[in-house]
């Protein structure tokens, strides 16, 4: 494997740091400041006592009192510009870091996402960027904050009296270390109530998903027993989470309260004894009390610096998964031409899907491939569509004598238009979804396509028409609906090769014959690929395929293969004779 | 179906509606007033710690007398002890009143949600009705707690800080209070624009995770359909949008500290002015003046908690209103207070008073219109199924073919005439006799996590391991538990994950046959499995429905020729009924739906 994109996690956050680091340090900037001057209006304070008002220097007090309005304007500047630009910084890191992982996850091979659980990759994109976020937004700022105004104090206290700044500091390091300890050692406790919270609310989940069961069955008084039994549980583990914290909160308040005391005891001697002014007794004592607070989130925020590693870690791996590649010294074939399948053999995960698969498509024809659940005929159309590579040995495909390894996979895909089994509907209007992919919105063509994909009826029923939101948060289409949908998307595109994945098997029957008919009617030279399990949907192809368990069982044209005698005839007898 | 979430009741409440959580708060009442009181002391010595600091100023300082010092630490030390106890109580007790709260307001709501009816489960989606248990619940919980303590502590402390400012000086504290409105008024302003804010920025945020989920679950159309790009540039609409948003948040935030702490530094600034003046004239000590500039740093920063809370106490009424109006809802089907009587009901029933079911089912006169539905599927409806039958229900997926079950099984009650079970009507006896009697099988079969042995005795709680291996054989999935690690013990998994889907059915199957009910509804039991596994199944169906009157719905029609009716349903309603071989020489609509299967794959 190559070298991979971020070998730790510094690279990593540097790289989405990208545009936000100029504007958190500007932030930081602006926050240091800010401490500057909110460390500054005490020592106006201890001014006005000690020498406007001991001095009876009333003249000075207007001044004074102007310095600490203008201090505070300042002040204000600095607060809103450092909250500004650490709010737009984060917004900009968090904007980039989303952006990067979807654009890369587009990027990523389909097997990625087979190989991989949706739920856990999504918590991955949002909790977890979302934590990072926090890491850098509110514990990196806090911290740093938090040091600037610790240093800060502590010179400026120095200032009035190296004693007492030495008493006051003393209690910061047990504070810290206290909270910090605290906070390491709280961590499985919380998980704990996580957890509790986890198997709670899928209890619930899982009756509410099977109220069927639960009254068919008569369980309501079990299923209740279950939920008030975990319900108890999870309170109890709150409870003694809760005890925790207040004794915890108690005792910071214990400590806080102590380091008060000593400094205004301690103070008040060396006022009397006249070491320090009376004004520089209240500076001290408001310098004391503006170091409290953030000493004692200190120790938590050193706590949750570590918590964001790991989520990083779990980005990372999103980030450094491989892209899908082209192949070297691309070309960009004629899709008229022959589409050879040669000796293809496929495994998914040491599971042989294909073996030894050769068929020839010609330009303008139609082939049809019938087979089971399991025989591998959607995976076929997968190779071609290069949503899967084929390994080093497995045979290859061909386009006008080219291996597809060196056609470039949008090429291949934007030509080839594929309608799937199971399509998926975009949140959006049916338009939108339909127009998808297609540049110029033709209103002849739209209207065309729908009409060949049975839809216009359809659509017309919908109170909203072509608006009606489908998808996640909209309106529910049936598969048949969903189907018919994709199929107008797809002639949209206008393809050269069009593939029918099962495409029709949400439909009636006799709407499956209806649109059968006008495709044959608008796609008479292009190459199209019926894939089915009903007969009746692939009778009229060019040609046959039979695919059973990976092999190609039979070939031939509907009639060669009725007269043949072999499976297809068989099926073929066991719907018409009935 | 088209699944929309019934709308809530907006009628506003009363009160905030907390009247309505008054029975749910009774039990803690005298926890909550001594909260209350021990909060307002706490907030009282907040207050009044400023007061030793003016001594020192004043007295010790300012008049050199040291003798009273010791007096004073050990007077601020008792204080102080006894605040971190109160403290301590407090939170704890306001942590207890809520998680408890909490606890009791989960666990009448899942108590009641197990007595609702179909119809609110067909009109609102799981996860609706899981945010009004899980989260709305918290939310109620936060309220009579901490949104209370927050309340009384804040304006405890404010009042408390108004009037040792009032006996102090009452020029000095004139010169904080006419701070006071335009600090609300602030405080309230900018509140109502961050909500709004707030709100639009979870919007956009459960836009950007929903754009997530799409790109994973949709990447085959995606790549298929080369819409990667198309799909990136969306996406940077959503998560430009959310920065737009979000910044324009931080900067009303920004403007907002910014303006409340200008503030304080303003009332700071005059709070001197004044007290320079007033000392110079030796109206006021030092002491006097620390104690109000202490006020002044601390008096915005309360009113803002104080109108915060408020606010938050307004949100909470979403919750409430949405929590009353789940208990609110009735169930449609219910048994009437004499069954009741007799029976018991799902929680306490009464067996002893159970009769035997045996199966005789009679449709008589029968219409039913969905309650959220305008058109009846059924009407004057009869049908006549002696104890043993074999009931098929035949039509397209979505043609509601499980409305026939549903009446039965009375998850939900016809609209008019009646369903007699073995002669009487239906209604006469209870919900719970006849959900005991009743074998369910669903096309999806719903495990719990658990193991094997805990799944198979969810209709028979006393069954033994001897029991459960003859039902599981006669679905033949004996080899395949005791194959499996722990046997009967082996984990399935959250919903059976650990489990094939086969598997799973297969044990579903021994589920209901466990509990040997007179009635065995097969709802698509047999589709979305394997070839393997199908033909398992189907020799399944024919051992497990012999001797019990079974209802079988069915995608597939090879399973269901030897029945004893068939009833063919479209666009839900009831087109065609008679036996294979009649509805074959009909040539109408099973004959076509039948003609289209091909059952070999």
């Amino acid at each position: 494997m190559d070298k991979e994109r971020f070998p730790d996690n510094k690279s990593l956050i540097l790289y989405f740091l990208k545009g936000s680091a100029g504007l958190f340090a500007a932030g930081w900037l602006f926050s240091c400041l800010l401490s500057v001057f909110n460390l500054t209006n005490p020592r106006i304070i201890e001014y006005v006592i000690d020498h406007v008002i001991a001095e009876k220097k009333m003249e000075l007090l207007l001044p004074a009192v102007l310095l600490i309005v203008f201090i505070a304007l300042l002040a204000a500047v600095c607060r809103y510009a450092f909250r500004y630009l650490n709010g737009k910084a984060s917004e900009k890191f968090v904007c980039r870091m989303r952006d990067c992982l979807y654009e890369h996850m587009m990027q990523l091979p389909f097997s990625w996402y087979s190989e991989n659980i949706t739920g856990d990759m999504i918590q991955r994109c949002t909790s977890d960027v979302e934590l990072v976020k926090n890491f850098l937004s509110e514990h990196m700022t806090n911290l740093v904050r938090i040091i600037v105004l610790i240093v800060l104090s502590v010179i400026f206290m120095s200032g009035i009296s190296i004693p007492l700044m030495l008493i006051s500091a003393a209690f910061i390091p047990v504070i810290v270390l206290f909270s910090y300890t605290f906070y390491s050692r709280i961590s499985s406790s919380f998980r704990q109530v996580d957890e509790m919270e986890g198997y709670l609310s899928a209890v619930a989940q899982e009756n509410l998903t099977g109220v069927r069961v639960v009254r068919a069955f008569g369980r309501e008084r079990q299923e209740r027993e279950k939920f008030t039994s975990f319900n108890e549980k999870y309170c109890g583990r709150w409870t003694h989470l809760m005890r925790l914290l207040s004794i915890f909160w108690a005792c910071s308040d214990l400590i806080s309260g102590l380091q008060v005391l000593t400094v205004v005891s301690v103070g008040a001697i060396f006022c009397i004894r006249g070491h320090i002014l009376v004004g520089q007794y209240v500076q001290f004592v408001l310098y004391n009390a503006m170091l409290t607070w953030p000493v004692r989130i200190l120790g938590r925020v050193i706590s949750e610096l570590g918590k964001a590693g790991i989520s990083l870690e779990r980005i990372r791996y999103i980030m450094n998964s491989e892209e899908e590649k082209d192949g070297e010294d691309l070309v960009e074939v004629s899709m008229d031409s022959d589409i050879v399948f040669d000796n293809v053999s496929f495994s998914y995960e040491n599971e042989p899907t294909l073996r030894n698969v050769s068929f020839t498509i010609h330009p303008g024809e139609t082939l049809g491939i019938l087979g089971g659940t399991g025989s591998g005929k959607s995976t076929l159309m997968y190779l071609l569509e290069k949503l899967y590579p084929i390994e080093e040995g497995c045979g290859r495909i061909t386009i006008d004598g080219v291996d597809i390894n060196r056609i470039p996979r949008k090429y291949i895909r934007e030509n080839i238009g594929m309608v799937l089994q199971e399509p998926y509907l975009f949140s959006g209007t049916i338009e939108e979804n339909i127009t998808l992919t297609s540049d110029e919105n033709d209103p002849v063509l739209l209207s065309e396509a729908t009409g060949t994909a049975m839809l216009t009826e359809t659509i017309e029923k919908l109170s909203r028409g072509m608006e009606t939101y489908v998808g996640e948060r909209g309106v529910t289409l049936s598969g048949g609906q969903k189907q018919r949908v994709a199929i107008a998307q797809m002639l949209m595109r206008q393809p050269r090769i069009m593939v029918f994945d099962d495409s029709l098997s949400a439909v009636d029957a006799e709407t499956d014959a209806r649109i059968r008919e006008a495709l044959a009617k608008k796609s008479a030279d292009n190459t199209v690929i019926l894939i089915s399990h009903r007969i009746a949907s692939i009778m009229n192809a060019d040609h046959i395929i039979v695919l059973d368990d990976g092999r190609i069982a039979e070939e031939g044209t509907h009639e060669q293969l009725v007269n043949a005698g072999g499976i297809y005839s068989r099926i073929f007898k066991l719907q018409t004779t009935i | 179906m088209i699944m929309e979430n019934k709308k809530d009741k907006t009628v506003s409440l009363p009160w905030f509606g907390i009247p309505r959580l008054w029975p749910y708060v009774r039990p803690y009442k005298w926890k909550i007033v001594l909260m209350v009181f021990l909060g307002v002391l706490s907030s009282l010595i907040d207050a009044a710690y400023p007061l030793f600091n003016r001594y020192i100023l004043n007295v010790t300082i300012g008049e050199g007398k040291t003798d009273t010092l010791p007096v004073v630490i050990i007077l601020y030390l008792g204080v102080l002890l006894f605040q971190v106890w109160d403290n301590y109580y407090t939170i704890y007790s306001c942590a207890r009143t809520e998680l408890f709260t909490d606890r009791d307001l989960r666990n009448s709501a899942f108590g009641h949600i197990q007595t609702l009816s179909f119809s609110y489960f067909n009109q609102n989606n799981v996860g609706y009705i899981h945010a009004r248990l899980m989260s709305d619940t918290g939310k109620i919980g936060e309220l009579v707690a901490w949104r209370l303590m927050d309340t009384v502590w804040s304006g405890s402390y404010i009042l408390f800080m108004i009037i040792i400012m009032f006996i102090t000086s009452v020029r000095m504290a004139i010169g904080v209070i006419i701070f006071v409105p335009p600090v609300v008024f602030l405080v309230r302003y900018f509140q109502k624009k961050l909500l709004e804010l707030n709100r639009r920025v979870r919007e956009i945020n459960s836009n950007i995770t929903g754009d997530f989920n799409e790109g994973i679950t949709g990447a085959r159309s995606i790549k298929t359909l080369v819409a990667e790009d198309r799909m990136f540039e969306a996406f940077k609409k959503d998560t430009g949008e959310m920065e737009k948003t979000a910044v324009k948040t931080a900067h009303n935030s920004a403007f907002f500290i910014t303006s409340v702490s200008f503030m304080s530094s303003l009332m700071l600034a005059l709070i001197l002015y004044i007290g320079g003046h007033l000392n110079a004239q030796m109206l006021v000590g030092i002491g006097t003046l620390s104690v109000f500039m202490s006020y002044a740093m601390e008096m915005p920063e309360q009113i803002q908690n104080l109108v915060s809370t408020f606010s938050s106490i307004l949100a909470v009424q979403v919750n409430i209103e949405r929590f009353t109006a789940l208990m609110d809802t009735e169930s449609e089907v219910r048994d009437t207070p004499e069954v009741i009587e007799k029976y018991g009901d799902a929680f306490s029933p009464k067996k002893e008073n159970w009769e035997k079911l045996y199966g005789d089912v009679k449709f008589e006169k029968v219409s039913f219109t969905y309650p959220d539905g305008e058109d009846p599927v059924l009407t004057d409806f009869d049908l006549d199924i002696p104890r043993g039958s074999m009931v098929a229900i035949v039509g397209e997926t979505g043609a509601g073919k499980s409305t026939l079950v549903n009446l039965v099984c009375r998850f939900f009650e016809p609209t008019e005439g009646r369903i007699l079970i073995d002669g009487r009507d239906a209604r006469e006896r209870s919900i719970s006799w006849l959900h005991d009697n009743i074998g369910y099988v669903l096309q999806t079969p719903h495990l719990f996590s658990g193991s094997v042995r805990e799944n198979l005795r969810y209709g028979k709680p006393d069954a033994t391991d001897e029991e459960m291996y003859r039902a599981l054989d006669m679905v033949s999935a004996g080899d395949i538990v005791r194959k499996m690690e722990g046997g009967l013990d082996c984990d399935v998994g959250e919903g059976g994950g650990h489990l094939s889907a086969g598997e799973r059915q297969l044990i579903s199957f021994a589920r209901a046959i466990l509990k040997d009910p007179a009635l065995l509804v097969l709802d698509e039991a047999t589709s979305s499995v394997d070839s393997v596994t199908e033909k398992q199944l189907q020799n399944a169906v024919a051992t497990v429905i012999s001797g019990r009157t079974s209802f079988v719905i069915a995608h597939r029609l090879s399973t269901i020729t030897e029945a004893d009716i068939i009833l063919a349903v479209r666009d839900g309603k009831i087109i065609e009924q008679g036996t294979h071989s009649e509805l074959m020489e009909a040539k109408g609509y099973y004959h076509s739906l039948y003609m289209q299967q091909f059952g070999i794959w």
